[in-house]
């Protein structure tokens, strides 16, 4: 094991982990795979998960995943009566709904899966859209089908394909793009943010990349070419020059070599740890692998799931837990169902909405989750969601819940919780002082427990991930 | 007169803290605080007017044949004027403008604007937020760019708070740093029926040496987050104000500010909005509501910051996004205009008119023209009150106005 990240062979880094005595694989290691690969377990689900090796799991949640996300979810139920009010804000808790419902273990005809949940959720960060702009809820929910058709597949044709979505073109001003003044919004964030970041074009790139979308429209919430508005002229875009169309300006950026390296980048951070920034060497192998498959998705993300380092203390508790991570995290460890409406509103006022992005660049993320407003409101939402009359835990109160689990004393259920719930383990003063909280609580015991849990989840390391 | 501040600055000068009666741990508790935690830097409370607040019936130069020609049916008369000047009086409603210049407290920035004025809402808006115009790349807004300018590593308190139920203003935009929207001040209580939780954390967060990693960083957030909202809790249950606020939106807001203000928060930046000023028709009715509202919460938040001895430290700028044409339209209203006064109200101000009302001679469009750009009332209130330079938050030198007492 390496002492600092900058020490890391890469070799070692993306070769898969093989539990051994050090370091044994155990339901504390498969919570910590399932937090980043969905949205946690319940005990249950470790108990099966664990009985698998970590390279097995890495491979079937990937398969699961990539046969999820070709089960379009287009005549799901409550996505047609969210749909019906036209508002996005609804759409939300469709899409809770979804992370909170994904099976770990493979269901042959499910179309969702914690994987595909968490891989879209990804990207609608990454592609970022906003609702308010975009102010048509059946949009919002196609780009969204989209991001999950495409997760785990080809980059290049999920690139193709958003450059067209009728959302994204509302939301970066493609709809202004006319010939006469193009407007370079598009152009400027597919190379800064989409494919190849900062410093690898120039202002000119992103001039003459806008002439190619020009004349790209939409009508009645679809995608139109009008030839009338099209620069058909010459353009000149990262050394190459033609009379270019928008799909062969899009086709020229995903070409360029940067390309795999800023995708491998962001799903190193997003998957494996916030901080520091990943050395060049460490992220080349897994841009090589991008590169190699013709940028498929799906084998760079089986890769780092089954990597030593994602199961070293460089990635275990090295990431803010996001608020959606957070309530559905929360509730998804302890079988919980609750008012996802009002979960989606606890989760906006502590920093996430879903669909509604806070700009083009997405969630920061990392430390930008934190601060005082947000660190109270995680607490208030915590303890809200379980003392809420709709929060049921396995249909059932949290005293049964316990009793189901074995959970008989306030220090076996600190100790359930801790195994369950954190990424870093409680210190021993730590677990004293919780141990002190849960014996001074009185009423009722399903009220206890959710006090201790609310107690629980103010402690610093539950931020963690 | 003897002021609670300058009782409290006595006492603790002279060592001289004897209990008085039933008041005095209230006192001891809050010097003590004040003591150990001094929070003296200077604060700046903006209140942004949306929709364009019409400052030739806010100002208005009443005398003037050519004003009230204009406005046959809008023009504020000269018996109802609040007299500022010979010539200039502010509108009726607007009792509190009036009581802030008697006292001394308020700085009536005229002509404010900038060259080629754009008179659609958002885009002047975002000319005030950003300091650019459409053309430029617009990711931060005036405000946001300070608070990146004056970043520390313990950014812990929260920097700036936007206070009310609108999207956050683009001023506060930052590249770096996350401004909370807060709807109200529920969102910085714990809730902690017990008591016991905060306790409990706060044990825990305190006992782990602090180091640089993200779990360091997690332990001092919830220290300070759990030791802010203790303060904020306790100063709302107890917040007394001997001031009666107005009952309207835009005082409580402020005085929400005030009780954040006095918790002792490190907050430099306050943001609240005041909106519904675009009167294209029917103007007289819902201006005067709109004055009314203003001019009432900004002289009840003045006189209670200095009652909590936060007067000299407390700065309150009111802008809008423009002002309204000259000539009244045919709905009894107006459209959107050019400059207009800003205003700067607190202890520090140089109180009174600052530079020449807008000739109405002069017009562009049928508008007043600007003789003060916004950028050099911003470059005031950076460079002269919360003393940073203000040349690379503003993209540019500006001079600042006589506005503030040296």
């Amino acid at each position: 094991m390496p002492q600092d990240i900058a020490s890391i062979d890469p070799d070692w880094a993306w070769s898969p982990f093989v539990p051994s005595t050090e370091q044994p694989w155990n339901r504390r290691l498969a919570a910590h795979l399932c937090r980043r690969a969905g949205f946690g377990a319940s005990s249950q689900e470790l108990d099966a998960l664990v009985k698998r090796s970590p390279s097995e799991l890495a491979h079937s949640f990937v398969e699961n995943a990539k046969a999820a996300s070709q089960r379009d979810p287009e005549t799901d139920a409550l996505a047609s009566a969210m749909l019906a009010t036209g508002n996005s804000r609804n759409l939300a808790a469709w899409w809770l709904y979804r992370m909170l419902n994904s099976p770990w273990a493979g269901d042959q005809a499910s179309t969702t899966n914690p994987l595909l949940e968490k891989l879209t959720l990804f990207w609608h960060g990454h592609f970022a859209t906003g609702a308010e702009k975009v102010d048509d809820a059946e949009m919002m929910f196609t780009q969204n089908r989209l991001l999950r058709r495409h997760a785990l597949g080809d980059f290049g044709a999920m690139t193709q394909e958003i450059s067209r979505d009728p959302a994204m073109l509302i939301y970066l001003d493609s709809t202004t793009n006319r010939k006469a003044h193009p407007n370079e919004n598009y152009a400027r964030e597919i190379m800064e943010l989409f494919c190849l970041g900062e410093g690898n074009y120039t202002e000119r790139d992103i001039q003459e990349l806008a002439r190619c979308f020009t004349g790209w429209e939409v009508r009645r919430k679809k995608f139109r070419f009008n030839r009338y508005q099209h620069d058909t002229g010459a353009k000149t875009i990262l050394g190459e020059t033609g009379t270019f169309t928008g799909e062969e300006g899009v086709e020229i950026v995903l070409k360029q070599k940067a390309l795999p390296r800023f995708i491998a980048r962001k799903l190193v951070r997003f998957f494996i740890f916030d901080e520091p920034t990943a050395p060049e060497q460490l992220v080349e192998p897994l841009a090589k692998l991008l590169r190699r498959s013709e940028l498929q998705i799906g084998p760079v993300i089986e890769r780092i799931l089954a990597s030593n380092i994602f199961y070293s203390p460089f990635a275990v508790g090295r990431k803010v837990r996001s608020p959606v991570e957070l309530g559905i995290g929360l509730l998804r460890c302890l079988h919980g169902s609750s008012n996802l409406d009002q979960v989606a509103q606890h989760l906006d006022d502590i920093g996430q909405a879903v669909f509604y992005p806070p700009n083009v660049k997405g969630w920061d993320g990392g430390r930008t989750w934190i601060n005082t407003s947000t660190l109270l409101g995680r607490s208030n939402l915590v303890g809200e969601l379980l003392r809420n009359e709709a929060t049921r835990f396995g249909g059932q109160t949290l005293e049964t819940l316990a009793k189901k689990n074995g959970v008989s004393s306030p220090g076996k259920l600190i100790e359930w919780l801790d195994e369950l719930l954190l990424a870093v383990p409680l210190d021993d003063s730590a677990r004293k002082e919780l141990l002190a909280f849960a014996e001074q609580t009185t009423g009722n015991p399903s009220r206890r427990i959710a006090e201790l849990i609310q107690t629980l989840s103010t402690v610093p390391q539950f931020h963690l991930a | 007169m003897t002021t609670r501040r300058n009782f409290l600055k006595a006492s603790i000068g002279a060592s001289a803290v004897v209990s008085i009666g039933g008041t005095a741990p209230q006192i001891l508790s809050q010097a003590g605080a004040a003591e150990s935690k001094p929070s003296d830097e200077k604060i700046l409370v903006m209140v942004q007017l949306s929709g364009g607040n019409d400052g030739l019936n806010t100002v208005a130069p009443f005398k003037e044949s050519a004003y009230r020609k204009a406005r046959p049916t809008l023009a504020v008369q000269a018996a109802d004027a609040l007299k500022i000047e010979n010539s200039y009086g502010f509108h009726p409603a607007a009792q509190g403008l009036s009581n802030l210049l008697e006292n001394n407290r308020l700085a009536i920035v005229q002509g404010v604007g900038y060259a080629n004025p754009n008179r659609s809402h958002f885009e002047s808006m975002d000319i005030w937020h950003t300091c650019q115009r459409k053309t430029a790349v617009r990711n931060d807004g005036w405000l946001g760019r300070f608070l990146d300018n004056t970043r520390t590593d313990d950014a812990l308190d929260i920097p700036a708070i936007h206070l009310g139920h609108e999207k956050q203003p683009l001023a506060l935009s930052s590249q770096d740093i996350r401004v909370p929207s807060v709807k109200s001040l529920d969102r910085f209580r714990l809730n902690d029926s017990g008591k016991q939780l905060r306790k409990t954390v706060t044990n825990i967060a305190k006992s782990a040496s602090p180091s640089g990693d993200l779990l360091g960083f997690v332990q001092t957030s919830t220290g300070s987050a759990l030791s802010a909202s203790e303060q904020i809790e306790a100063a709302s249950g107890q917040y007394k104000t001997g001031i009666t606020y107005p009952d309207s939106g835009l005082a409580q807001k402020l005085k929400t500010v005030a009780q954040l203000i006095d918790s002792g928060l490190k907050t430099r930046i306050y943001y609240v909005t005041l909106d519904g000023f675009d009167t294209h028709s029917r103007q007289a009715p819902a201006h005067e509501v709109l004055l009314r509202e203003l001019s009432g919460a900004l002289d009840a938040f003045v006189r209670d910051l200095d009652e909590h001895g936060h007067g000299d430290r407390v700065l309150t700028m009111s802008f809008s996004e423009f002002g309204r044409r000259l000539q009244e339209n045919a709905s009894e209203g107006t459209d959107h205009g050019a400059a207009a006064p800003a205003f700067l109200a607190g202890n520090r101000v140089k109180s009174g008119l600052i530079g020449k009302h807008p000739s109405l001679h002069d017009l562009q469009d049928g508008d007043v023209k600007f003789h003060t750009d916004f950028r050099q009332v911003y470059a005031t209130v950076l460079d002269k009150w919360l003393e940073v330079e203000s040349a690379p938050i503003l993209g540019g030198k500006f001079s600042p106005v006589q506005a503030l007492q040296s």
